[in-house]
């Protein structure tokens, strides 16, 4: 680990392992937190490029936060308050082939409102409860990623289920 | 039996909150699954996976990441390119739903970031002072003859007399013979405030004639004129100043100002607020806005300020 401080991420080898290792989560932080419209792809891979050209001034220690504090200004600069969307996969995954009309516009009908109750959610609710349930990092590490404590990130878990609750109450089986 | 019972016992609301964050024993889980609305929270937790980010896009290999690095041979240039090309690309499609023109491909555009402003001449000696957060877009070359100016955010004209002049939003169009005038539009947010001579602006079906210390003001369809008191805006002299304005948009011209992040805890986004701030003193700028509306502020980073309802 001592190694670590003295390797110099300009090198290709160690700039593809830091590439690698922290690409897609940070696209998918981005993604949950800010929504489809402001392109996490892009400010992804313009935290990168940027990491690129300062490549002699970071550290690999370093790299990770470097990359989420230049990603999450860059969408500060962009234009606020957009509603966030995420957007919802309208295949069933299962891949049912004998559902029947009522039981498809009913399940169109829960993905909807889903998708409205996570543009309500707050910013730091929808990132630490997507990151949590869907890409199952633990909660220290997203407590990490947001700059808050476990205990804050499990509150707000527990914040973003209380809220998708209420709002998708009414499709709960009787 | 009895860690049986216990669990049972246990507040359901406490027994979900350990569900959800993966905290349960084994006697805690039957219990669980026993409640009448599992099945419900369940589906909950599995349906935000029809969400997952990956469905939406991936980033690129390293490779092909290398290859684009590769192919720019002088980064720094190229990417200073790429992002005014992507944001004309944006400033021209929202223009599009009400303003169909502008299709030179010879547009000049100047940007401000967070925290910036600047004084941009036009090629009559008409001047533009730009906001934090801001862009305008021109045809120099067509300028002479052709006096029409895109604009996202905020700027103030100083135009000189001549032809007609034309400022192009998203919410509404101002249109001048030689005068002085500030162009607000932020999101669903329009005002035009006259400062000198005759502006006329249209936005939607409603055309107005402002003359020096008129208002115009358009927020979510609604439309206010009004009077302002003013000399110049506020703003090019680095307060900004707000009457009677829902306090998201404060915010929101306050992160523009600093830089910073709001995070907001408890806070009415739609009361309105009266007053200023100044830009270049963050702590007397958080008293002037907290204060007011009776909140507290932390300073959480450089980059991130807490705002909540004070006296828990």
């Amino acid at each position: 680990m001592k190694k670590d401080l003295y390797q110099n991420i300009c090198e290709e080898t160690i700039f593809a392992s830091i590439y690698n290792k922290y690409a897609q989560t940070l696209h998918d932080f981005l993604y949950y937190r800010y929504g489809d419209r402001l392109n996490p792809g892009d400010k992804a891979q313009d935290a990168f490029t940027k990491l690129w050209e300062n490549c002699k001034k970071v550290t690999p220690d370093k790299a990770k936060s470097f990359l989420y504090t230049t990603a999450n200004n860059l969408m500060l600069n962009e234009v606020k308050h957009q509603k966030v969307v995420l957007k919802y996969q309208t295949e069933s995954p299962k891949g049912y082939t004998n559902e029947n009309p009522e039981f498809l516009l009913e399940k169109d009908q829960y993905y909807k409102k889903y998708q409205a109750a996570l543009s309500k959610l707050t910013e730091e609710q929808r990132t630490a409860f997507m990151m949590n349930k869907v890409e199952g990092k633990k909660h220290a590490e997203i407590a990490e990623l947001l700059g808050v404590t476990r205990k804050v990130v499990e509150y707000r878990i527990y914040s973003a289920f209380d809220q998708l609750k209420k709002e998708l109450e009414n499709f709960k089986v009787k | 039996m009895l860690y049986m019972q216990r669990a049972e016992l246990m507040d359901k609301d406490k027994l979900t909150q350990k569900w959800l964050l993966d905290d349960l024993n084994v006697e805690e889980a039957k219990a669980f699954e026993a409640l009448e609305e599992a099945s419900f929270y369940k589906d909950i937790v599995e349906g935000a996976s029809q969400f997952k980010a990956s469905n939406y896009s991936k980033m690129d290999d390293f490779e092909t990441f290398k290859k684009r690095m590769e192919a720019s041979e002088t980064p720094v240039q190229k990417l200073h390119w790429t992002t005014p090309l992507l944001r004309i690309a944006s400033v021209i499609f929202i223009a599009f739903g009400a303003y169909y023109f502008f299709l030179s491909d010879n547009l000049l555009t100047v940007q401000t970031k967070v925290a910036e402003k600047t004084t941009i001449e036009l090629p009559d000696t008409s001047k533009v002072i730009l906001n934090a957060g801001s862009e305008v877009a021109y045809d120099e070359k067509e300028w002479a003859s052709n006096r029409k100016i895109e604009l996202k955010g905020e700027a103030f004209f100083d135009v000189a007399k001549g032809a007609k002049f034309e400022v192009f939003t998203e919410k509404g169009t101002v249109t001048v013979l030689g005068t002085e005038f500030n162009v607000k539009q932020r999101g669903s947010y329009f005002e035009v405030a006259c400062f000198e001579g005759i502006v006329r602006v249209t936005s939607g079906n409603e055309t107005k004639i402002l003359k020096v210390g008129d208002n115009f003001r358009l927020f979510n369809g609604e439309v206010i004129s009004g009077k302002h008191t003013f000399e110049s805006p506020k703003w090019t002299n680095n307060v900004s100043h707000f009457n009677r304005i829902a306090v998201s948009e404060v915010f929101a011209e306050f992160e523009r100002q600093y830089g910073i992040a709001l995070t907001l805890e408890n806070v009415d986004t739609e009361q309105l607020f009266t007053g200023s701030f100044m830009h270049d003193n963050l702590e007397n700028a958080l008293l002037a806005i907290s204060e007011p509306l009776g909140l507290d502020y932390e300073i959480i980073n450089t980059d991130t300020v807490r705002l909540s309802m004070s006296g828990k």
